[in-house]
Order: structure tokens, then C-alpha cells, then sequence
């Protein structure tokens, strides 16, 4: 999760009316079969990155068969009709490059970024693996025990690692947002071959497809490229998969307690959010940065300094396209109760709602905000995903250069009005993460 | 040809859409007649284009008259700007005070005569911005706006520190915790015993902080060295963002002139050399499942040297990324381990080389045939023109993409001057690494690597792996800091487990006074992060009562009862009943001197010899209870008292400080480690009440 510190002190000598943000150029076009292609020029180095952002996610996944858009995260890399199995990595590398791939609840996203000259590589690579990707049961055997080994490591290894698992599946009674893209072992044990194919068939298809290009290129060769290696890709034939479930408004508040191998109890307060492109995201972005960004935030003074009652807490807005969770987690210090921390962060978020924040407080947040968007088109890499990005979930490449405006619409009352809003104690879910030893005896 | 083709049939589908049905007719036909061979052929990977020119971009500079260097890279592309200074010092032996320059940074961010440390951090923070020091750096960045004042604070923090004493303490107390839970990190183990065999103690790259030099460090010394070597004619600033050179000088100029010059010494670094012949050092851990193994010697090498770029790429072929030859050959052929690396570094006075991996335990010395293979075949037959070319373009990729980062540029200039390079050093970069043959690659791997000249460094689990490694080399056994492991013998061969417990009864008071005591009431106190635990122990024997309270600021953190034959767990809240198991493993510890009752409680008692403790000679006896639970126990054979305990249980806990109540002296300072808490936690008993009146309360 990102850091920022925002502090009082200093007079108001910021200048707030400069907006910092450069613009980022681009061009864009469609392929006949569906594939939306952006290209960012850049030649100041002479590198590129090339990435394929496939609209699918554990959310369009079957609820008997969770974990597959992840899997297909792996098998992606097994090979194709003309690459050996595991030499992906190795061509990219050896290329001069580097590479990786990402799953989250909406999207699959796979990057590389390499010397300028080998753009046409870049694009043969990724076109192999849209084409014709190997999906064969040697493969699907591989990295089913590869996974398995992920989740161990990252899940039930990791102290605390089930938070989200244990918290998405009580804030989600309808929408497949219920489980996370780790999914589940026993449907990946279960699947077949087929329905791997057919997932690769009905997903991986150029029409559910962002192709972007960022770096030293040049804008006729590229296309030409991109048109020469993706345009024989077939357009997919059926209509993609997307859950169109309204998760009803909790009235209720769903509490737990999960026992961990943890030697610190923790408390957990999930809040329902809105879709990812409403309005209201930002200010509950400003408001998670108001609550616990940096040292001097509220939460952080006042618990973990002040009252000492937490080792750390941090409140997390999961923004996702159907609408995410407003996460807060606080670890309890040594000897304080969860319900003993619970009560006081809840004291917080009263007070909030009551009092909302201060002048100086709002322009502290505002500052925090425009340098965290100024550094997050510092790299191609990262130029790419955010403009992948912005035309899939924000339907228009442009958001790129709108980030900061839409952050400037937010007003100081609209901090206490979300609060309120979003954050009803009614409707929320709460787990206490306790230590297995203090779990009663069955 | 065929790519040729396809490119023809692109500019024709566009000219269709744009001539619409003129032609379409013609148009189809000839389509028709091309998709046979219209495709890509994709059993062909592209070739790369001509290699792209890398530009690198110019770094202008100027130097003030105190002697700062300061480099300047505009780049306009973000509006931020970096301030980075460093100092250009010989490596210091800190000796009894090692350990100082890693509290120097921390110290000088701990506030200025105008700033708390607070106002200091709530400044920074307010700009969005960052500010940070080390020994020899000293590093703020922020908007371009905010430019003058982060570089107003920068400036203050150099001129300004004023040390508080409080923050020195705090940071030494984070250092001894620090220090104490990396005794028991195989990593941090490795390290300190390959830097210790390699350069020995007495250099600074070998020597190692310990409790007591950094207890001797005071602010005096932070002081002496702050004003030493915070001076600008070792100094070089760069200077990178949306900033030109003529405001960057006038900024440089206002803070910076009046920074004054100083005498900076410099010191000679001893270069050690590679060992006659191949030596194995090893540090016994035996909770270890998985060994450590660094095989390394010291070589002279830096950025300046003729030979750099050879063994950057010799480097690359043996071992330095996942398709090198140690990955391939212990990973993904063996299955050993999850990573096998090397590397050869780069240093002004002296670099080593090192390959190493953490693998199971049990082939462990399969590991290091299979790496001391690989160096041996690489001395002596070299390299294929195939890995050439891949290292080449690994390492020419790597270098592109660095340039992405504008700083990049900076360092460039920076290391130019600093080492005295050749003015194109970085221009020509490329095309060195690229004419380098695979002859000159096999020289460098005869000329640095010294396959029969290595330490083999192996952290783990002795009585697994010992046997194992002795065909190597020598054996030497280091302790977990680093240091020659002495070697103890039991020099009474008659010594049994009965005789170690008697001898400890009779040191800690004798039969008749430890037979007087029946009741007992042990208060002691403990810091955790800085809030106070209290913890009282009652005990009744008679009775078969116990109990243990831990309370922190008042209030019951943790409470467990031993009565009517069961025992209770209480604490966050919740109350659960232990299981048998459990019970009979609580019970080891609810009598006041246990080794009263190994006897009646039928445990088994096995003497392991004659331990190395904390630099004491112990007796180690392991004692077992019916249901399998273990506790070891060291009584040291000078004194006969116990000083340290270890179960799976509680973890490890060394006793020290005995004092005498009623005749029977009891350990006064109680140092608990365990892996479940993340320091060792320091008890101190503040009261020991012998056979004192309890009530029934004391039980609840």
C-alpha cells in the first residue's frame, strides 16, 4: 500500500492553483477484431514497454471454478504454438528485458518492458500468447502445484494473510467480488482441461483486449507492427462473461472472530463503496489518506502515539469497478483487547462524521495528493498501465490527463459527507483476527 | 520474404477501405489469392532492429569555492527536483565504538537548534516531500515549486543537528534488539561469517557491531564525526529534475557556500588476501532446516578497472540471473534450492566474489560440490558464444533501462569524477561490452576466480551437514557473531545428568534449604516498546496451586491458574481450559525450583555433553516429560548454576543476576527470546517472597 506523510505545521505559503500534472500524449486505434490498441511516444530513452490488459478478473469467474482468471496468470507464461514451455522469460530476458503479470478482481494485466529495437519482439510475444497460448494438461499440472505453493506462501502462511479472503466474503452476500483472485484450490483440483480452454477461448480474446504501447517508438511502425501481428487474431464468438449483480445494501453488520496463528489480535471494518468511476471516489481516497496516510494522520496520532493502544492501523479503499470496500485495519498493541481498539477507532470515525476536517487539513491532503499523481507517471511502465487502465475502467484513454482536476472537485464538506455517507456503522462487516491459542476449547 | 508480404497486404487493406468499391473486385481477388501465404511466419522470432543509440543525456556542473562538487541533469519531464549529497571517505574501523555510523543519519534528522524533531518531520510532510541522512549522504526531494524550502530544511539539517541524548539512547536500544534478533537469522549469520573469514575483525569491512561497542558510543562520538566528515571538500551534490543549471547554482550558492572546509583523513584498507587452499567455515545452528552456503574469496575489482565489464559479464554466465548456470543447474535440474546467485563486486580498496544458495539441509554438500563445479568448469573451459551473446544483451538491457531514471545521469557524472574515469567511460559502455570476445571472458574467469582459493561458508544445522562438508577443506566452527567457536570438551567423563541437577541444588543453596521452601511470591517487571509489564508467580506446592499474571498498565493481560488438577489459559478476553498435553507441559514450570520434582514426576533425564553458552562452558541436559515435551537446560560447570533454558514451548531463556532469599539463591534478570515475539524481553525481579502467606485470591 502506498505511504504518504501529511503533517500540520507551516504556513500557508503553498501554492495550490499550479497543477502539477503533465500531460501524457497518445494515440489510439481498434483493430477489426476488436483489440484497442494505445501508444505513447516517448524517445528520451530508448526502451519500450509493451503490456495486454485482458478485462477479465476472479469476478468473472464461475462461482464453482474461483481462482481461474489467476491461474491463467501462470499459464500464460507455459508457452505457446511456437514458444518451448518456460521459454518466455528467457527470451525477454535475454532480450535485454524484463517482464511480469498481475491478477486482481477485475482485470489481468501482463507488462514487458525491453530495449526500443526489440518492439516487434515484444508484439510477436504477446500476439503468440493471445493466438495460440499452449494449454495442455502438462502445463495445467505445473502450475496448479506452483499456485498452490503461492497461496500457502501469500495466504495461509502469512500472519494476518486471510484479511481478505475472511473480509470479501461477508461484504458480499450476491456479487462474485465474494471471493478473491487467489480463488480455490479444490476448483482449480476439480477443473478439467476443457474448461480451461474454454475460459482461455471465451476471455482471452483480442475483442476483451487493451494492447498498450509506451516509449521510444515510432507511431506509423508501431501500428504496423501491432496490425501484423494481432490483426489474424480471431475476433471472440460469444459475449464476454460480465456479472451484472447489484449487491444489495447491508443493513445489518456482519462480526467475526477468525483465529490466526498471530500473537497480536487485530480489528478489521470493511464498508461498502461505490463503482470505482463514481464521483465519490476521491473524496474517500482523500478521506483514507486524512485517516491514516503518514505520521501525523489522525488515527496514527492518536492511536498508536497517543493512546498506544495500536502498533499501527491503516484505512484502505479497495476501489473496484462494481464498487470495492473502505477497509480499516488496526493491529491491537500488547495487552489492549480488539473490542478495546475497535471502540476508540470508532470514536474517530464519529468524530469525523460530526466535525469533518479542518482548512489547513484539506489543503494538507490536497498537496499530498498532487505529489503522489506528479511520481505516478514517472516510469513507461507505469505510463502504460495507467493509460491501459483509464480507457478500460474509466471508458476513455484521456482520464489519464483528468486524474487531478477530478481530484480538485472534491470540496472540504464533501470529506464529512462520505464519511457519513459510506462509512454506516449499520451496514458494515467487523472481524476480530484473535491468537489461535485463545480460541475456546471445542 | 513472407514478413515482406504481409506488410504489402497491410498498405492494401488500408487502400481498400479507402478506394471503397472501385476496385473492389480486383481488391478481392487479389486478397483471395494471398491469404495462403499471408501470415507471419511465426515460427521465426523477430529480429531485433538496429541497436537503438543510447543518448546519454549531459550532466553540467561547477564547483563551489569550499570544494562541493555539485552536478546538475535537467529534466523537465516531471515537475520535481532531487537533492542528493554524498561524501567521499576511506572506509573507517570504528573499532570499540563499532556501530557509530549507523546511528549518525537518524541522529542528525533528530532535530535542529530552530526545529523538534517533530516540527523537522511535520515540515517535510506538509511539502509531500522527503528528507532523509546517512553517514555519508544526505538526500531531499520534492515538487519543483517547493524546491527552495526543502532545500532550507536540507540545509538546516547539515548545519544545525543538535544530537539529543534521549534519541541516542532510543536508537541504541533499537540496535541491541535488533542485534539480538539477528543472532538467530541464518542470513544475517552468513553475513557476518563470510565478511568476518574473509577481511578478518580487525578491517572494517569484517568487524561487526556487538552490545558492547555500541554501548560505548556516545553523542561526543556521533559529534566528533558529524564535524570530521560532514565537510564539502569530499563532498559531491547532484542535482536532478525540473531544474536548470543557473537556478540550481544560485540555489547551491545560498545554502551551501558558507558550509566550511575541513581537514578529512584518510585512511589505509589492509587487502587481504585468498585462502592457500579451500577452507570450510561453519556456524552449528541447530534449529537450522536449511543451509546457508556462500563460497567466496576477495578479489580486486572496481568500476575503474580495465577488466569491469569482463566480469559483469562473466558474472551474468555463471550465476547471475535465473538463466545463469547455478540457477539452471541447482534449481532446475536439481531441484536444491529456490534461487542460486553469484556475484563479483565493485570496490575502490577490495571486492569479493561470492556464489552461494539456501538449500535443504540434507544436500547440503551436494549444493557445494555442484557450485564449486560450476566455477571450476567456468575457469576451465570457459564460456559458448550463445551465453556471450545473452549476457551481453542482459546487461546492455539493463543498462537502457536505467537511463529511464534521470538520477541514473547524475551518478554517471559522479562516478566519473570520483574515480577518475575516462571522460567517455559511460559513452562508450555499450560498445566495450559489446566487442568483448569470449576469450576475453574465459581470461577473466582464470584471472578472478580462484576455485582452490575459497572460503566455503555454511550456516546450519552441524549435526546434519558436518560429515558431509569435511571433504572440502578444513573445518573451522564459528559463533553466530562471527567469532572462532571455541572448543569444549567435558573434561569429567564421570559427569551424569544426576550429578549436574545435585551440583546445581548444592550451588543455588543446598538440599535443606531448597527442601524448606513450599510457597513463594516472584513479582518482576519487563519493558515492552516501551510500556511496562508487570508479572507475578504464586506458587503453593502443597496445594498444587499456581498462577501467573501478566498485567500491563493496570490491567490483566494474561493469566494462567494451575488448580484442583486443571489449568487454566486466560487472556484477550477469552478463557479456555489447556488440554492434557498442555497441562503436563504447564506443569514443568509451576514448581519453584523444578529440578526438585524431575524425580517423583518421572521425567527422563540425558546429559549432552559440554556446551559453548554465551562464551560459558555448560553442562546441557535434555529433560523430557511422559508425554514427549522437552526443555534443555545448561548448568555452567564453573558455578553450577543454570543459565539458560530452551523448549519448544517458551523459547529461550537465560538466566543471570542470582540472588539469595531465605537462604536459596534465585536468577534476577530473565532474558526470554522466542520466535513468537519479535525481541528478546528482559524480565527483572524486583521481589522474591519465600513461604509468604497466600490466600485463596492469589489463585483467581
Amino acid at each position: 500500500m502506498r505511504k504518504f506523510s501529511l503533517l500540520m505545521l507551516l504556513s500557508g505559503a503553498l501554492c495550490l492553483s499550479a497543477i502539477a500534472q503533465n500531460n501524457i500524449e497518445y494515440k489510439e486505434f481498434t483493430l477489426d477484431n476488436g483489440l484497442h490498441v494505445i501508444m505513447h511516444q516517448d524517445n528520451t530513452t530508448p526502451i519500450i514497454t509493451a503490456s495486454v490488459l485482458y478485462h477479465v478478473g476472479s469476478k468473472n469467474e464461475n462461482p464453482e471454478r474461483t481462482g481461474f482468471a489467476h491461474f491463467f496468470e501462470h499459464l500464460l507464461f507455459e508457452g505457446s504454438e511456437n514458444l518451448g514451455r518456460g521459454e518466455y522469460m528467457n527470451i525477454i530476458q535475454s532480450a535485454g528485458g524484463t517482464l511480469n503479470a498481475f491478477t486482481s478482481n477485475d482485470i489481468t494485466y501482463y507488462y514487458q518492458t525491453l530495449p526500443s529495437n526489440q518492439l516487434e519482439l515484444a508484439l510477436y510475444m504477446e500476439s503468440e500468447r493471445m493466438l495460440h497460448a499452449k494449454i495442455d494438461q502438462v502445463g495445467v499440472d505445473t502450475q496448479r502445484e506452483v499456485v498452490k505453493e503461492e497461496k500457502r506462501q501469500r495466504y495461509d502462511n502469512q500472519p494476518y494473510g486471510t484479511i481478505l479472503p475472511e473480509t470479501m466474503s461477508r461484504a458480499y452476500s450476491k456479487h462474485p467480488y465474494q471471493w478473491t483472485p487467489i480463488g480455490s484450490l479444490e476448483h482449480l483440483n476439480a477443473a478439467s482441461l476443457d474448461e480451461f480452454i474454454e475460459f482461455y477461448n471465451d476471455f482471452y480474446v483480442p475483442n476483451n483486449a487493451t494492447l498498450t504501447i509506451a516509449g521510444d517508438i515510432d507511431y506509423d511502425q508501431a501500428e504496423e507492427w501491432v496490425k501484423q501481428y494481432f490483426s489474424e487474431v480471431p475476433q471472440g464468438t460469444g459475449e464476454i462473461r460480465r456479472p451484472n449483480v447489484e449487491e444489495p445494501k447491508k443493513t445489518e453488520e456482519v462480526r467475526d472472530i477468525i483465529y490466526d496463528n498471530i500473537q497480536i489480535p487485530a480489528v478489521i471494518q470493511a464498508y461498502n463503496l461505490p463503482k470505482k468511476t463514481h464521483e465519490d471516489s476521491y473524496a474517500m481516497s482523500m478521506l483514507s489518506t486524512y485517516l491514516t496516510g503518514g505520521k501525523s494522520s489522525l488515527m496514527n496520532k492518536e492511536l498508536v502515539e497517543k493512546q498506544q493502544k495500536a502498533l499501527a492501523v491503516q484505512a484502505i479503499p479497495l476501489d473496484l469497478e462494481d464498487g470495492g470496500i473502505f477497509i480499516m485495519y488496526g493491529v491491537a498493541n500488547m495487552g489492549i483487547e480488539a473490542s478495546a481498539l475497535e471502540s476508540e477507532i470508532d470514536v474517530i470515525l464519529r468524530k469525523v462524521q460530526e466535525e469533518g476536517i479542518s482548512d489547513r487539513d484539506f489543503q494538507k491532503l490536497q498537496n499530498i495528493i498532487e505529489n503522489r499523481l506528479v511520481s505516478k507517471n514517472s516510469t513507461m511502465a507505469g505510463v502504460a498501465q495507467n493509460l491501459a487502465e483509464s480507457k478500460v475502467f474509466y471508458g476513455d484513454t484521456e482520464y489519464i490527463n483528468q486524474e487531478l482536476s477530478n481530484y480538485r472537485k472534491v470540496k472540504q464538506e464533501d470529506i464529512k459527507r462520505v464519511a457519513n455517507e459510506y462509512l454506516t456503522l449499520e451496514g458494515r462487516v467487523v472481524l476480530h483476527y484473535l491468537p489461535k491459542s485463545a480460541q475456546p476449547a471445542e | 520474404m513472407i514478413i515482406d508480404s504481409a506488410r504489402f497486404q497491410l498498405t492494401f487493406e488500408k487502400k481498400y477501405k479507402q478506394m471503397k468499391n472501385i476496385f473492389i473486385y480486383l481488391m478481392l481477388s487479389l486478397v483471395i489469392s494471398q491469404t495462403g501465404f499471408a501470415q507471419v511466419d511465426r515460427s521465426k522470432r523477430p529480429e531485433p532492429g538496429p541497436a537503438p543509440e543510447i543518448k546519454i543525456g549531459d550532466a553540467e556542473s561547477f564547483t563551489l569555492a569550499n570544494g562541493l562538487k555539485v552536478f546538475v541533469v535537467e529534466n523537465n519531464k516531471l515537475p520535481r527536483v532531487a537533492f542528493s549529497l554524498i561524501l567521499d571517505r576511506d572506509p573507517i574501523f570504528e573499532g570499540e565504538k563499532a556501530g557509530l555510523t549507523d546511528f549518525v543519519g537518524q541522529m542528525m534528522m533528530a532535530g535542529t537548534s530552530s526545529r523538534s524533531k517533530d516540527e523537522l518531520d511535520e515540515e517535510v510532510d506538509f511539502l509531500g516531500a522527503s528528507l532523509n541522512a546517512g553517514a555519508t549522504s544526505l538526500f531531499a526531494s520534492s515538487l519543483k515549486k517547493n524546491q527552495d524550502k526543502i532545500v532550507e530544511l536540507m540545509a538546516d539539517v547539515l548545519y544545525n543537528p543538535i544530537f539529543p541524548e534521549s534519541e541516542l539512547e532510543r536508537l541504541k536500544k533499537q540496535a541491541i534488539s535488533g542485534l539480538a534478533s539477528s543472532k538467530d537469522n541464518p542470513d544475517a549469520i552468513s553475513s557476518r561469517l563470510t565478511s568476518s573469514v574473509v577481511f578478518g575483525k580487525e578491517h572494517p569491512y569484517g568487524e561487526e557491531a556487538t552490545e558492547e561497542t555500541i554501548g560505548n558510543i556516545t553523542v561526543e562520538d556521533v559529534k566528533d564525526y558529524y564535524t570530521t566528515y560532514f565537510r564539502p571538500n569530499i563532498a559531491y551534490m547532484a542535482i536532478v529534475g525540473d531544474i536548470n543549471k543557473g537556478e540550481a547554482e544560485k540555489l547551491v550558492t545560498q545554502y551551501f557556500a558558507e558550509w566550511e572546509k575541513g581537514e578529512v583523513p584518510s585512511k589505509d584498507v589492509a587487502k587481504p588476501q585468498a585462502p592457500e587452499k579451500n577452507k570450510v567455515a561453519m556456524v552449528d545452528r541447530s534449529a537450522s532446516v536449511q543451509s546457508v552456503i556462500s563460497v567466496t574469496h576477495p578479489v580486486k575489482m572496481h568500476i575503474s578497472d580495465e577488466d569491469y565489464l569482463d566480469t559483469r559479464v562473466l558474472n551474468y554466465v555463471l550465476g547471475g540471473g535465473s538463466s545463469s548456470r547455478l540457477f539452471m543447474n541447482l534449481r532446475e535440474d536439481k531441484g536444491y534450492t529456490y534461487g542460486a546467485y553469484s556475484s563479483i563486486g565493485s570496490d575502490k580498496h577490495i571486492a569479493t566474489f561470492s556464489a552461494g544458495a539456501s538449500v535443504r539441509s540434507e544436500v547440503t554438500d551436494s549444493a557445494v560440490y555442484e557450485i564449486i563445479y560450476e566455477i571450476r568448469n567456468i575457469v576451465e573451459n570457459g564460456i559458448t558464444q550463445e551465453e556471450l551473446d545473452a549476457a551481453k544483451a542482459n546487461l546492455s538491457g539493463s543498462f537502457g533501462r536505467s537511463l529511464e531514471s534521470p538520477s541514473t545521469i547524475a551518478n554517471f557524472a559522479i562516478n566519473t569524477e570520483r574515480y577518475d574515469l575516462s571522460k567517455d567511460f559511460y559513452a562508450t559502455y555499450l560498445q566495450r561490452l559489446n566487442d568483448l570476445t569470449v576469450e576475453d571472458i574465459n581470461q577473466a574467469a582464470k584471472k578472478y576466480l580462484k576455485p582452490e582459493n575459497m572460503y566455503i561458508t555454511v550456516v546450519g544445522n552441524g549435526s546434519v551437514i558436518q560429515d558431509g562438508l569435511a571433504q572440502f577443506g578444513e573445518i573451522n566452527q564459528y559463533d553466530n557473531m562471527g567469532n572462532p567457536a571455541r572448543k569444549v570438551v567435558m573434561a569429567d567423563a564421570d559427569m551424569t545428568a544426576e550429578r549436574v541437577l545435585a551440583n546445581y541444588i548444592d550451588a543455588i543453596g543446598g538440599e535443606e534449604n531448597v527442601s524448606n521452601i513450599e510457597r513463594a511470591k516472584i513479582s518482576s517487571t519487563a519493558e515492552v516498546q516501551g510500556m511496562k509489564l508487570d508479572m507475578l508467580s504464586v506458587h503453593d506446592e502443597p496445594n498444587g496451586m499456581f498462577s501467573q499474571k501478566i498485567m500491563m498498565m493496570g490491567n490483566v493481560a494474561s493469566n494462567i491458574v494451575i488448580k484442583d488438577g486443571k489449568a487454566t489459559m486466560t487472556g484477550m478476553g477469552q478463557s479456555q481450559e489447556m488440554t492434557d498435553e498442555q497441562f503436563e507441559e504447564a506443569k514443568m514450570g509451576m514448581y519453584i525450583i523444578p529440578e526438585t520434582r524431575y524425580e517423583e514426576m518421572g521425567y527422563t533425564l540425558d546429559l549432552d555433553g559440554v556446551k559453548d553458552v554465551d562464551g560459558q562452558d555448560a553442562y546441557k541436559v535434555i529433560v523430557t516429560n511422559p508425554t514427549g515435551a522437552q526443555v534443555t537446560n545448561y548448568y555452567s560447570v564453573s558455578s553450577g548454576l543454570k543459565i539458560k533454558s530452551e523448549s519448544a514451548s517458551s523459547g529461550e531463556v537465560v538466566y543471570e543476576n542470582y540472588k539469595e532469599y531465605e537462604g536459596v539463591k534465585f536468577p534476577t534478570q530473565l532474558t526470554v527470546k522466542s520466535p513468537m515475539i519479535p525481541m528478546p524481553l528482559k524480565s527483572v525481579v524486583e521481589n522474591v517472597e519465600i513461604n509468604a502467606d497466600l490466600a485463596a485470591a492469589d489463585f483467581n
